[in-house]
């Protein structure tokens, strides 16, 4: 065996980054690969945590702190893992890294983005909005540095960023680059996507426009959302007097997602909260099979049911139409205690999906054994890779903190094993 | 607690739920998608997913005095989507099974022809029959004519006794089912004078199989139905225009060939039969083909929806062979077959109210029920 104490880490949010730290903090070297221009994840999506409601900016911010100060840790943003060959304790991997074209010259003055008049779909925000070919993630973007557009290379946009700017950062030239690495053990914590609700029919997400779904919702309530953190009707820009949350949207359904993903029910809990600060009359309907609120969380769910204005109804939501002319959606659902159809008329629908392992789209080139719903297993017989977070099963993102340290544990004693 | 509901489970009742085709249910997780994509609920008393949880706890008496059960068309909408598999289309008709083979009159009956095992002897029963109605012992000679083989006198005779034998099943079956659904209501009306004031809207309903278009899971099953609904309407034309002429001959016009079969091929007999017998095989078949199509997710009948199917197909197809066989003159051939067409017939008709042909009655009395609530949808 080789005494390789180098660990590769895959995916940059925040099982990543806390692998990556954990790892190097006790003496590893770590590489850090994101696919994204920048860390942080789906966490640096979201408005706020439950249960206590504080900004995840927090956390993350902390963490980047710590990765910028380690010496040991290598990131590598807008980079994907190609191959992985050799065994636990000697792998080598072939990392892809895709051009920035911008280079470490950035002061992210943001001169480029004002030139730049072409504008694209704005992935942070589910493309609810759009951003310049030029951008910054977000505010705490990290690195904290300008990305160019794929989109924009080679049309004379391009070349205005790189005129507009005064440090030289701009590098149109940049090519992709392969960089070959040496780790004892690897990481994976690519996370998650979240389930595409457009394929339960009958909700008609991506038809009508005021159907959204939790991570839409998160990036509405925030500050550097696509509304400025206003929850409004995406269809016509109008404020909210009726919402309705649909729990397990295509959740723990055999045809679409069988399993719960345990986080979205405290997320419609922590979303009629959100919708309450802003509109403290507004009349919230949370549909749901079970309410999953378990341990700790059973707090934050007794207090939301003791908001009047918001109603819970026991029965899945399996038809939602849309009146054309004013954008209203009507919910149907059977409110079991009532024992009578429950239809209520709203103006916008929060689907409460569920997360799908990254891996379902984007496997481990190496072999490594998966469950049946596409989630990392952690298997005896296969050592040296690890899942990590969300990838291994659906969690919240403290949970996904203890989940990364243990597969950091395990990842170290494959750097040791003889 | 004063208001608490002790629940008292029927185990035997699960068990007999789950044997006569409802076997997902216990798969159920009361989710209640089922009663919002049922196109046939109505709204201030969605089924099935209380059906679901009557089912799983046992609650045989709450079933068999619910309406709903007989006014779900089965197509299935629920089962396709429903997330567990527990296939409520299925749990329900088999409800309805359970339901018919204990309202039976007499209940062996109901129980007999509910098991695969008593196949054997229930059609061994008629072709006996039809032995000892044999005319002679051997294939008559001459021309081919289903009279010089067995005697329409004895075949009236004994479709005679059992259509009498089938009302009384049917009578009693019906009373003691509309006796359990009007339990409670004060001065409810008798299942006749009910029929008196609500058969006509009820009929229309179902001659125009208005429900059947509502499902959208299944379109396919409103063309099944109707092509075997019309099939057997025009068979049944036929028959009594086949039968009326063989008693006029005998009663008014002695020895008046004009009155008796074998008719031409373009008389209203034949042609009514013919029709009706291709819209029964094609009805028949499309039934075969949407349940091995859909059998995954809507699942693929139960027993008595096959031994049913089956019996119709049969009745239908002995039907043409033994009329082309008669036709292409090859006697043996025309007998046997006609043999066999009668013991199909006999299944079919003779233990109607014991198999899954009782639906045609108790759904319609479900349905008068419903006219007589007032039951929205």
């Amino acid at each position: 065996m080789s005494d390789n104490k180098t660990i590769l880490v895959v995916g940059g949010g925040m099982s990543g980054i806390t692998a990556a730290v954990e790892a190097a903090e006790i003496g590893c070297d770590v590489y850090l690969v994101e696919k994204n221009p920048t860390l942080g994840g789906r966490v640096a999506q979201n408005n706020q945590y439950f249960p206590k409601l504080c900004p995840p900016s927090c956390g993350l911010e902390i963490n980047f702190r710590r990765i910028k100060d380690n010496p040991r840790i290598h990131y590598f943003t807008l980079a994907e893992v190609e191959s992985i060959s050799g065994q636990e304790g000697a792998y080598e991997v072939k990392v892809k890294v895709n051009p920035r074209y911008v280079n470490e010259n950035c002061t992210a003055c943001g001169d480029c983005a004002k030139a730049c008049s072409t504008e694209i779909p704005n992935e942070i925000n589910y493309g609810m909005d759009t951003i310049k070919g030029a951008y910054l993630p977000f505010s705490f973007a990290f690195p904290l540095r300008y990305v160019i557009s794929p989109q924009i290379i080679g049309t004379p946009d391009a070349q205005k960023c790189k005129d507009a700017c005064k440090y030289n950062a701009v590098d149109l030239d940049m090519k992709p680059e392969i960089v070959d690495l040496k780790v004892g053990a690897i990481v994976w914590a690519t996370g998650w996507q979240p389930f595409d609700a457009g394929k339960v029919e009958y909700y008609g997400f991506g038809k009508h426009k005021n159907v959204i779904n939790n991570v839409m919702m998160e990036r509405m309530a925030s500050l550097n959302g696509p509304t400025k953190g206003k929850i409004v009707r995406p269809s016509d820009g109008k404020e909210i007097a009726g919402i309705a949350f649909v729990q397990c949207a295509g959740s723990r359904d055999e045809n679409f997602l069988p399993f719960c993903s345990s986080v979205c029910c405290l997320a419609s809990l922590k979303h009629s909260r959100y919708v309450h600060e802003q509109y403290p009359d507004a009349q919230i309907y949370i549909f749901y099979i079970d309410i999953r609120a378990l341990g700790k969380f059973e707090d934050f769910y007794t207090e939301v049911a003791k908001d009047q204005k918001v109603s819970f109804i026991k029965g899945k939501v399996a038809e939602i139409t849309e009146d054309p002319a004013t954008g209203a959606l009507t919910v149907t659902a059977e409110d079991q205690l009532s024992g009578k159809l429950s239809k209520e008329t709203v103006d916008m629908v929060v689907l409460a999906t569920g997360m799908v392992p990254a891996t379902v789209q984007t496997r481990i080139p190496a072999d490594v054994s998966y469950e049946e719903n596409g989630f990392v297993l952690w298997d005896q017989n296969k050592r040296g890779i690890y899942g990590a977070g969300c990838v291994r099963k659906p969690m919240d993102v403290a949970a996904a903190v203890q989940d990364a340290t243990a597969a950091t544990l395990k990842a170290i004693q494959s750097t040791v094993r003889r | 607690m004063a208001d608490s509901t002790i629940v008292k489970p029927d185990l035997d009742f699960i068990k007999d739920v789950k044997s006569l085709g409802g076997d997902s249910l216990k798969k159920c997780f009361q989710c209640a998608t089922c009663s919002v994509v049922c196109k046939l609920t109505p709204e201030d008393n969605p089924f099935p997913r209380k059906e679901m949880i009557w089912a799983q706890w046992g609650l045989k008496d709450k079933l068999m005095q619910d309406p709903d059960i007989w006014l779900c068309y089965n197509c299935n909408d629920c089962s396709v989507h429903c997330p567990r598999g527990a296939k409520p289309g299925e749990v329900l008709a088999a409800v309805r099974n359970y339901s018919f083979i204990n309202l039976a009159f007499p209940r062996f009956m109901g129980k007999i022809l509910s098991q695969a095992r008593y196949l054997p002897l229930l059609f061994g029963f008629p072709i006996l029959l039809l032995l000892l109605m044999l005319r002679g012992n051997t294939i008559p000679s001459g021309p081919i004519l289903f009279r010089n083989f067995i005697p329409y006198e004895v075949i009236d005779i004994a479709a005679g006794v059992f259509t009498l034998l089938v009302f009384i099943g049917l009578f009693t079956g019906t009373n003691r089912f509309w006796t359990i659904l009007i339990q409670g209501i004060d001065g409810a009306p008798t299942l006749l004078s009910a029929s008196k004031s609500y058969l006509i809207p009820v009929m229309s309903k179902i001659l125009r199989h208005e429900k059947f278009n509502d499902c959208v899971a299944n379109q396919i099953r409103y063309y099944a139905h109707l092509c075997i609904f019309y099939g057997f309407v025009l068979c049944l034309i036929a028959t009594s225009i086949s039968a009326g002429g063989i008693w006029a001959e005998k009663l008014f016009f002695k020895g008046n060939e004009l009155f008796l079969p074998p008719w031409s091929f373009f008389s209203v007999v034949k042609v009514a039969g013919n029709l009706g017998g291709i819209a029964i095989v094609v009805g028949c078949l499309l039934v075969l083909y949407n349940r091995s199509v859909n059998k995954d997710k809507a699942g693929a009948g139960t027993y008595l929806d096959s031994v049913f199917t089956w019996t119709i197909l049969c009745v239908a197809i002995t039907g043409f062979l033994t009329q082309f066989a008669r036709m292409a003159e090859a006697a043996f051939l025309a007998y046997l077959f006609y043999v066999l067409h009668l013991v199909f017939v006999f299944y079919l008709l003779a233990y109607l109210p014991y198999s899954k042909f009782a639906h045609m009655i108790y759904r319609t009395v479900a349905m008068i029920f419903a006219e007589y609530t007032n039951r929205k949808k």
